[in-house]
């Protein structure tokens, strides 16, 4: 039973090493590659390099979760022999890491316990976690995840909606209509679908035969009147606005002088 | 306002030869905020402006030959500013070589008796309309977008409806006579808009 346990222990730690050691050499390689050929490295590779690093890394984890394996944290190691004296062997097999096993380091690297400053952040962490009670570390864990959620999902939709906007544009939704413009175009321009609104009894100037001053000088009779009286200037004047447009101001001014000057009902 | 009283310097001997570089097109409501989206990002960085307008197109007819329009233009937004008359001359579409329709322009601002004043003259009102929108500017470039809406009882702005199922989208520079350079900057402009509107020189005769 005992060598059983003893020869299960061996059987992992070396299968352990030998992960640890193609972990180290993909670390070798990857810095390597980092230090001589940062210039010609493309991200692609350097992602690759990431990728099998991380791969090892979960071997190691699985192998130290699998079953068979037996916890290590149970075995012990006690330092028998301290020296200040180098030690060729512990230093060909650390790789010139460690050439002495003397008292200076022994408590670094046989320590199972983390430094004294970070136990003493831990437990004021820990001292703290227990000050709150666990409806209100409850809470506080809601408000976390749902502050998460919120701002995985504002991370999210927005993508889909652009992308759903963009794919609608790109699927030729027609976004204008032709037959819009110009009825548009026409109402703005022309008057186009627009109702006419003249005041009743107006008549359109340019009828002939109009009674013309029955019952008084009316304003609207009056106007009319002035503006018959001024067809003869009018005409010519109209026309010449289609070839000359830059012209008209000047024509309509003299249009409003004459015309006041012969309609204005007081004048008379 | 469709455009702030452009005419800065005197009307001196009645030729100023302002002239007004022209692009039309719709966009169709529900693309309406995609094209104002791109319009913000287009153009100068201001803030978005609105507009609701109240236009009324005035007529003096002869005996013969084309009527004579004059444009008035007041703010539904702002009752106290000042009206906007405006002279449109005809447009011509020229070749294609030029890539705007042009038309002489003439703006003023007047008080609020214009419409008794046209009246008075022998104008009569032959229709009027409501655009409601914003407008954008890069440099002299002027985009309007803007919906119109017919009036359905004359004279009462509260009871619109609306023409079409678009928005009139019209890009516009004033500039002297013969700078037909400002046509190039327009077209590129306007390619800048597609393909969620097209901006064309439209001939209004052949609407």
């Amino acid at each position: 039973m005992q060598q059983r346990e003893e020869k299960q222990l061996e059987a992992s730690v070396e299968s352990l090493i030998s992960r640890v050691a193609h972990l180290k050499n993909s670390l070798h390689g990857f810095i390597y590659k980092l230090e001589n050929e940062y210039d010609r490295l493309t991200w692609p590779s350097v992602l690759d390099n990431f990728a099998l690093l991380s791969g090892q890394l979960n071997t190691i984890n699985k192998l130290l979760k699998n079953e068979k394996t037996p916890s290590f944290r149970n075995q012990i190691i006690i330092p028998l022999l301290l020296s200040p004296e180098r030690d060729e062997e512990l230093a060909r097999l650390t790789e010139q890491r460690v050439p002495v096993f003397s008292h200076e380091i022994v408590p670094d690297h046989l320590r199972t316990k983390p430094d004294p400053e970070v136990e003493e952040q831990e437990k004021q962490l820990s001292a703290e976690a227990a000050r709150i009670g666990p409806e209100v570390a409850q809470k506080q864990i809601q408000t976390l995840n749902k502050l998460c959620s919120n701002l995985l999902e504002k991370l999210n939709n927005p993508r889909d909606d652009r992308e759903s906007e963009s794919a609608a544009i790109r699927q030729n939704k027609p976004s204008f209509n032709p037959a819009d413009t110009n009825a548009l175009v026409g109402a703005v321009g022309y008057g186009k679908g627009l109702s006419k609104c003249r005041p009743p009894g107006s008549v359109a100037p340019g009828h002939p035969g109009q009674p013309m001053m029955t019952g008084g000088p009316t304003l609207q009779q009056v106007t009319i009147g002035g503006a018959q009286g001024h067809q003869a200037g009018m005409a010519p004047v109209a026309q010449q606005q289609a070839g000359q447009p830059g012209k008209m101001p000047s024509n309509i001014k003299t249009n409003i002088k004459s015309a006041s000057a012969s309609m204005h009902p007081y004048n008379r | 306002m469709e455009a702030p009283p452009v005419t800065v310097m005197p009307v001196t001997g009645g030729t100023i030869n302002m002239m007004e570089y022209l692009l039309q097109g719709s966009v169709l409501d529900q693309a309406l905020d995609s094209l104002l989206h791109r319009l913000r990002g287009l153009c100068d960085n201001m803030e978005p402006e609105s507009f609701a307008d109240h236009e009324l197109v005035y007529l003096l007819k002869g005996q013969q030959g084309n009527p004579f329009m004059l444009r008035a233009r007041r703010s539904l937004a702002h009752p106290t500013a000042p009206w906007h008359l405006r002279y449109l001359g005809q447009p011509e579409v020229g070749d294609k070589s030029r890539h705007a329709l042009v038309r002489n322009c003439v703006d003023v601002a007047a008080s609020h008796s214009l419409p008794d004043f046209l009246n008075e003259m022998g104008f009569r009102m032959d229709h009027e309309f409501v655009a409601k929108g914003h407008v954008f500017r890069k440099g002299a470039l002027k985009v309007v977008v803007s919906k119109v809406s017919r009036v359905l009882v004359p004279g009462n702005t509260d009871n619109i409806e609306p023409l079409s199922l678009s928005y009139l989208v019209e890009l516009s520079v004033l500039a002297p006579a013969g700078q037909d350079t400002v046509s190039e900057d327009m077209r590129s402009f306007a390619e800048q808009l597609k393909p969620l509107v097209h901006l064309e020189k439209i001939d209004p005769k052949r609407v």
